[in-house]
């Protein structure tokens, strides 16, 4: 079969489940049979189709997976966000549009991604940029300074963007220094380790993310970035030691930081019990608890659960972003919930095996770092919520509310299919032979 | 490269894994014990989702519903009265906020349709729960005209079926309106009177001269006496050192113990009870179920004990050291809900047999499923079928021409007896009648009580009393479906 074939094959049920979740959504407000918003999924559904029809002209040997997954995690969230409150789906369904623009603009006009390999310090330097102007014109939403204003109302967190660009900038410098990163010259504190010149970089990151939790007061970003560069770090030089001294200097400085500032201390406070202060600090994951505990084993389905008041306040703040997947819990239940983590699980997969078919170095790297960026910040939200670590602000990707994320992550996928049809193309031409240039 | 990806990729599914583990943790196994907090707003939630049954008098009246309403989205269910303050402390309420009383906390497991295997199948479909219908003994008609007739006083009603138990009217005034509750608690609260108490099962009145049924009743029980049995009323009667004398002092001579009840003569009752004593006359106590809880279906804690009191402590029925002289007469610290007065009455119309008195006849699904029905169960035999046709023929001559005669109904034989609590404030008394009716083959018993009128029993409650047993005689069953 061919592969964009078996995409649509895929993409009906993905795309089904999201117009289908609509309308039981829907029909949950009235009790009675509804269409639902059929405006708004078929909207979203046209979006995906001409997705997919860019695909089949520009990248038809890309992975066939990925979109219909991405449109099965977009369903699942524009349904969730539908029973928050309908205003909230169809601005939702505005940036899905936005991004499959993006999407399409990305598979057309990139044909070929190691063209951003050249590019890789002016990207670094962008990212660096973006993260300093947030940190300096940023305004704070619930404590976190993630966003910038930019006018009409509107904010663009460039957190979102930022993330991309680190990926590719990590993926175009690992690349050129990954064999002095991997053969360690000098032995220190019992350690092989590589020259302190080739360490640097890695220190200044920890430092940087670090900073990014006391200035943004966001330990999910600065989690989620630092992760990432662990991540990829690891993919380039296969030493675990990297990971683990990575790590333990994270969670060192994080300690010192939870030492030193209250703020922060406050914060961990009510992560590790947040039933000692449930109306103040511990409220929101109470309440999230409360939820997860609602929708028990099988939930009572798409907008059943009492996640909204009487007058349509979300029981959980920010419920619509960071919480989304406590809304999923408690609608869905836990077969529910563990339905939309294995689709992470099998975006990974499928975002690892383009990583593994990618030919080069650079482009082995920006896949992986893609596709970990994406999962890891699925586990730290989620981890989150389920207490494993400290309650973050990070979204959940293709299922938050909010344009930045949404478009960002189409993006991503973007990248990622780009990728994938080089290498299948790669490969074909070795065997059937180059077309004529 | 391919070996880090690959690995890369376990770690992360490796995290995936754990997290479902604690996903599972929170949502299936922490789940109940979150579910149960106290500050969970769900459970608050939940009960506004819930179609609760409807509470549904004898004939045909709906005294409690559920409408259902839409807010932004959700459906509720808003609990709604439609009598208003009729039988208020009988159907009780349930809001989140007060709590619940009455039928609609004793019946909430059926009324929210939490019971039988069903509640964890509709758990586990995450179903929408419907609650049963609870069908009543109370027949509003008559409760009505008992609510009518003692509104504008402080008191109680309570009519029961005596061959059954089944209870018809269950009044306490002042009342409230049931509506009232989850808009505006604090104006109930504040009202005099306290409106939210069930006098009919809680309150607790010393029971005078009604008592000297029970007496008489003993005093038949132990052989010695008959209505026949002449005493001689020299108008006083001392005892250990206190004298005993007659309502407005009257000297009544010789007569016999009959006319000791129509009379009320306290003289003659006192002695009785002296020779009695009071390991006899407790025992008989004991029978017509004094000194312990009545089996009501209303919650234990609205249901108050009859029995002898001391600094508010609840004495055996058959204390040695008390004075049964005064026992006897309905003194000594005696203290009675007007449910086992008429409990006391019914054992006497029934033929010596005191049925439990209940107020649900059974529980129905919004189906017609039967879920739950209760059948009349006698309690105990307080005396034989000859000694209470006895005694019912002496508390006939109460209403024919003693104390009572205001409790008479044309052609109808009325049995009964008056009781005039003092506390030593004219204006104060406890007036009481207990009695039922029609003496040949009883179907109505009462008990009155008013408090804090200046008139006696035969003045104040007799009357009330004949006109619910009329009411309740003359009340035909309804049917078809309920009227909302």
């Amino acid at each position: 079969m061919r592969l964009r074939t078996r995409e649509m094959y895929f993409l009906v049920p993905g795309l089904l489940l999201g117009i289908l979740g609509l309308a039981a959504a829907a029909s949950a407000r009235t009790d009675t049979l509804q269409a639902g918003p059929w405006q708004t999924a078929l909207g979203v559904a046209m979006v995906f189709v001409v997705m997919h029809a860019v695909l089949r002209l520009r990248a038809p040997y890309s992975d066939p997976y990925l979109v219909p997954i991405m449109a099965a995690l977009t369903g699942i969230g524009l349904a969730e966000l539908y029973r928050i409150d309908p205003a909230l789906a169809g601005e939702q369904a505005l940036w899905m549009t936005l991004g499959g623009i993006v999407f399409c603009a990305i598979i057309v006009f990139l044909p070929d991604h190691r063209v951003l390999e050249r590019y890789r310090y002016v990207i670094g330097l962008t990212a660096v940029g973006l993260l300093v102007a947030t940190m300096v014109f940023g305004t704070t939403v619930n404590g976190s300074r993630l966003w910038i204003s930019v006018g009409g109302g509107q904010r663009v967190q460039l957190g979102e963007l930022a993330k991309v660009l680190v990926v590719i900038f990590l993926a175009g410098y690992l690349r050129e220094k990954r064999e002095v990163l991997a053969i360690p010259t000098e032995r220190r504190f019992g350690m092989n380790l590589p020259a302190f010149r080739h360490m640097a970089p890695i220190l200044l990151f920890w430092g940087l993310a670090l900073v990014v939790v006391v200035a943004l007061n966001d330990f999910g970003t600065a989690l989620l970035f630092f992760g990432v560069f662990l991540a990829m770090l690891y993919l380039a030089t296969g030493r675990a030691l990297y990971v683990g001294l990575g790590m333990g200097m994270f969670v060192a400085g994080s300690l010192f930081i939870w030492a030193t500032v209250p703020r922060i201390a406050v914060r961990v406070g009510s992560w590790l019990n947040p039933f000692g202060d449930a109306q103040g600090n511990g409220y929101q994951m109470v309440q999230s608890l409360y939820a997860l505990a609602d929708g028990g084993l099988v939930g009572p389905g798409f907008g059943r659960a009492l996640l909204v008041t009487p007058g349509g306040t979300p029981r959980i703040p920010e419920l619509q972003t960071d919480f989304i997947f406590s809304a999923v819990a408690d609608d869905l239940g836990f077969v529910g919930s563990v339905g939309v983590m294995l689709l992470f699980v099998l975006f990974m997969a499928r975002g690892f095996a383009i990583a593994t078919a990618a030919r080069d170095g650079f482009s082995k790297l920006l896949a992986g770092g893609l596709t970990a960026v994406v999962g890891l910040q699925a586990f730290i939200i989620i981890g989150g919520i389920v207490r494993l670590v400290p309650l973050t602000g990070v979204t959940l990707p293709f299922m938050s509310y909010g344009g930045s994320s949404v478009v960002v992550n189409f993006g991503i996928v973007a990248i990622l299919l780009i990728i994938s049809q080089r290498s299948r193309q790669g490969l074909i031409d070795a065997v059937h032979g180059a077309p004529a240039a | 490269m391919n070996r880090s990806i690959k690995s890369l990729y376990l770690a992360l599914v490796a995290g995936f894994g754990v997290l479902i583990l604690m996903l599972g943790y929170w949502q299936v196994i922490a789940a109940g014990g979150l579910d149960e907090r106290a500050d969970n707003p769900y459970q608050f939630e939940k009960q506004r989702l819930v179609d609760r049954g409807r509470i549904i008098s004898a004939d045909k009246v709906v005294l409690a519903e559920s409408i259902a309403y839409r807010q932004k989205g959700n459906r509720y269910y808003r609990r709604y009265y439609p009598q208003g303050a009729l039988a208020a402390q009988v159907v009780g309420y349930a809001t989140p906020q007060q709590g619940s009383t009455g039928l609609e906390q004793q019946y909430n497991q059926y009324l929210a349709g939490s019971y039988g295997a069903g509640a964890i199948l509709d758990k586990l479909r995450a179903a929408q729960k419907e609650g049963a219908d609870i069908r009543l003994t109370l027949d509003t008609r008559v409760q009505k005209t008992a609510e009518a007739l003692i509104a504008g006083s402080r008191g109680a009603v309570v009519a029961i079926d005596p061959s059954t138990g089944q209870v018809l009217a269950l009044a306490s005034s002042p009342a409230f309106d049931l509506n009232q509750v989850a808009s505006d608690f604090a104006t109930i609260r504040k009202q005099s009177g306290a409106p939210l108490v069930n006098r009919g099962t809680q309150g607790r009145y010393p029971p005078g001269s009604t008592f000297k049924v029970v007496t008489a009743t003993a005093a038949l029980n132990s052989g010695k006496w008959n209505p026949s049995s002449t005493f001689d009323d020299p108008g006083k009667y001392v005892v250990d050192g206190q004298t005993i004398r007659n309502d407005g002092g009257s000297k009544f001579g010789v007569h016999n113990f009959t006319d000791a009840l129509t009379f009320s003569i306290n003289t003659t009752f006192a002695q009785v009870g002296k020779r009695l004593g009071p390991s006899r006359l407790g025992g008989e106590m004991t029978k017509f179920g004094f000194g312990r809880p009545v089996e009501i279906d209303l919650p234990s804690d609205e249901v108050a004990v009859s029995g002898r009191y001391r600094d508010g402590k609840l004495l055996s029925n058959t204390q040695r050291d008390e004075d049964a002289a005064r026992i006897a007469i309905g003194q000594e610290n005696l203290l009675v809900t007007p449910l086992q007065m008429a409990m006391v009455a019914g054992a006497v119309a029934n033929g010596g047999r005191m049925q439990r008195p209940y107020l649900v006849k059974r529980v129905i699904t919004k189906d017609g499923v039967v879920v739950k029905q209760q059948n009349p169960e006698t309690l105990d035999s307080v005396a034989s079928a000859y000694v209470s046709s006895e005694v019912s023929r002496m508390m006939q001559n109460v209403v024919r021409e003693g104390t009572g005669t205001k409790a008479g109904l044309s052609g109808l034989s009325v049995a009964g007896k008056t009781g005039t609590a003092e506390t030593g404030d004219p204006n104060r008394n406890q007036a009481w009648f207990i009695g039922f009716a029609p003496a040949d083959n009883p179907k109505v018993a009462v008990a009155v009580v008013i408090e804090d009128t200046s008139g006696t029993g035969g003045q104040v409650a007799a009357p009330i009393a004949g006109e619910v047993m009329r009411t309740a005689l003359s009340a035909t069953p309804v049917q078809g479906e309920p009227q909302p």
